[in-house]
């Protein structure tokens, strides 16, 4: 075990608001009977998982080739765990009790980690945020949002009903969830392909040479945003919906009639078409819009 | 009773042929061997085309016009636009009684073939229903077999105590369900598009993993 420092401090909470009115100032806080805080020295492109049933999962960056996990939950039915195995650091929470009450299964974690870390991250409910993670990561969720910042490498999104975005992301993203909606912003993938039944997704991002754009849901709304100098193969079409464009495109060379016959459908190439972007609803509407 | 010749029985002939059919008329088929022959051969063209064919057997306009210019630029008959008759009698009129025979069972093939496309499309989309009737059935079967053993597992602990991931579970599974109806739905309707089986390909996908996340969990958390 590589574990440099373990500080555990059990607060007895009552006794705590016995200290003053100072302590009033922090009384919105979630009241965390319990504070976990470890540090791992790890090598370069570290692995940690991260499981836990219920709760907020913050992941930054820093510049220390380590990596520190803070935990805190209130309830004494579970427990946190943070453990590391070579290059791996483990994170977890236990429930200690068959039957708990909802706001017994809640931990929350801070975590820091080297900018080359990959992630692997499973939170059901709560929410999860990753800032500045260079390294491959795969979130899933089922009804956690998950906000993605400054994140590149390998990224596989999955949520069930949990809402994502992703901000300045690089790399190649791949997300995926039934009722979430996905939120692509300042993009600046080579490969994304992002995936929803009833969500909405919104598409904001710079189109890379070579790069392959794939969004697809069932119902809810798409919606692309492009500037005059982008340049791409769009393919857009809604079996049963809307298709609305703003981009001047010039027809496609070869013939369409499949998928004009089966849907509404807008094939075309703007500027160049050096990336590829495929647009695909069953009954939503799609929307290829001039940026502001 | 006043007898008709040839040339005005050919000029009835396609009100014959529809069941006008007078008495000066029967006279002269009767007595005609020529006309008699050609009305038994128009007949069995007639009936073969009509037990062919259980759709209707009107041609359309332009089939008419370029069989009358084929055959037109081959000489067997006149540019009729010049008389005021009608377009059977102008393109028949002039035509030598085989040739007539030979025309109209030309005609008949010309319709056959073109009605054969929606014909052949109706046999396309029959063996699309049943590839993908095929295809769906295992999947949809054994994804139900699967919803009610997951729900017969009873309840995990882990999923009762986080009513808001139970909630999410369910509430989706039901979004997935209506999506896998209506996608099935257009299937069937158009079980040529792919686009409508890929989504229900997506859907079914949806379905197994929402299952397999709820059995691993321990059952429905009902």
């Amino acid at each position: 075990m590589n574990t440099t420092q373990s500080v555990s401090r059990h607060w007895n909470w009552k006794a705590a608001t016995l200290l003053g009115p100072g302590l009033l100032v922090f009384s919105a806080a979630p009241a965390f009977a319990h504070r976990l805080e470890k540090h791992f020295p790890v090598e370069s492109r570290p692995v940690i998982t991260i499981h836990n049933p219920n709760g907020k999962v913050i992941v930054r960056a820093w510049t220390k080739p380590e990596v520190m996990v803070v935990a805190n939950h209130a309830s004494d039915k579970v427990e946190v765990d943070a453990e590391q195995s070579g290059n791996r650091v483990d994170v977890m929470t236990h429930q200690l009790e068959d039957s708990i009450a909802p706001d017994d299964l809640r931990a929350d974690y801070e975590i820091s980690v080297p900018e080359d870390a990959e992630l692997q991250i499973h939170n059901d409910s709560g929410e999860v945020n990753v800032t500045n993670v260079l390294g491959d990561m795969n979130v899933e969720t089922v009804a956690a949002g998950v906000a993605l910042e400054d994140a590149a490498g390998y990224l596989t999104v999955k949520t069930v009903g949990g809402s994502f975005q992703c901000l300045r992301c690089a790399g190649r993203l791949e997300v995926s969830s039934i009722s979430g909606s996905l939120r692509l912003l300042s993009l600046r993938s080579y490969h994304v392909r992002a995936q929803t039944s009833t969500g909405n997704i919104l598409f904001d991002g710079e189109f890379l040479p070579n790069g392959i754009y794939r969004l697809k849901n069932y119902s809810g709304a798409i919606e692309v945003r492009f500037s005059p100098g982008d340049s791409f193969d769009l393919t857009a079409m809604s079996m049963k919906g809307r298709v609305n464009n703003e981009a001047k495109l010039t027809p496609p060379t070869h013939p369409t009639h499949f998928y004009s016959r089966f849907s509404n459908t807008i094939l075309g190439t703007f500027n160049a078409g050096r990336a590829k972007m495929d647009l695909s609803s069953f009954d939503g509407t799609i929307n290829i819009l001039k940026r502001d | 009773m006043a007898t008709i010749g040839c040339r005005e029985f050919e000029s009835q002939l396609e009100k014959w042929m529809e069941g006008d059919r007078p008495v000066q008329g029967q006279a002269h088929v009767r007595d005609c061997p020529r006309c008699r022959g050609l009305v038994e051969d128009l007949t069995v063209i007639q009936s073969a085309a009509r037990d062919s064919f259980v759709t209707e057997l009107e041609p359309r306009p332009q089939l008419w016009n370029s069989l009358r210019a084929q055959l037109v630029q081959e000489g067997l008959i006149h540019d009729g636009r010049r008389k005021s008759s009608g377009w059977f009698e102008r393109i028949l009129g002039p035509l030598p009684r085989p040739v007539l025979a030979g025309a109209y069972l030309a005609a008949v093939i010309a319709v056959a073939f073109a009605l054969s496309g929606p014909i052949n499309q109706r046999i396309n989309k029959a063996r699309w229903l049943r590839g993908a009737q095929s295809a769906m059935m295992p999947v949809s079967t054994q994804l139900n077999t699967a919803e009610q053993r997951t729900i017969s597992s009873g309840p995990s602990p882990i999923t009762d105590s986080n009513p808001v991931v139970t909630a999410s579970l369910h509430e989706n599974l039901a979004i997935v369900d209506k999506y896998i109806a209506l996608c099935e739905k257009s299937v069937q309707e158009e079980p040529e598009n792919e686009i409508a089986r890929d989504y229900l390909y997506d859907a079914y996908h949806q379905k197994a993993d929402l299952l397999a996340q709820l059995s691993e969990r321990g059952g429905y958390g009902r």
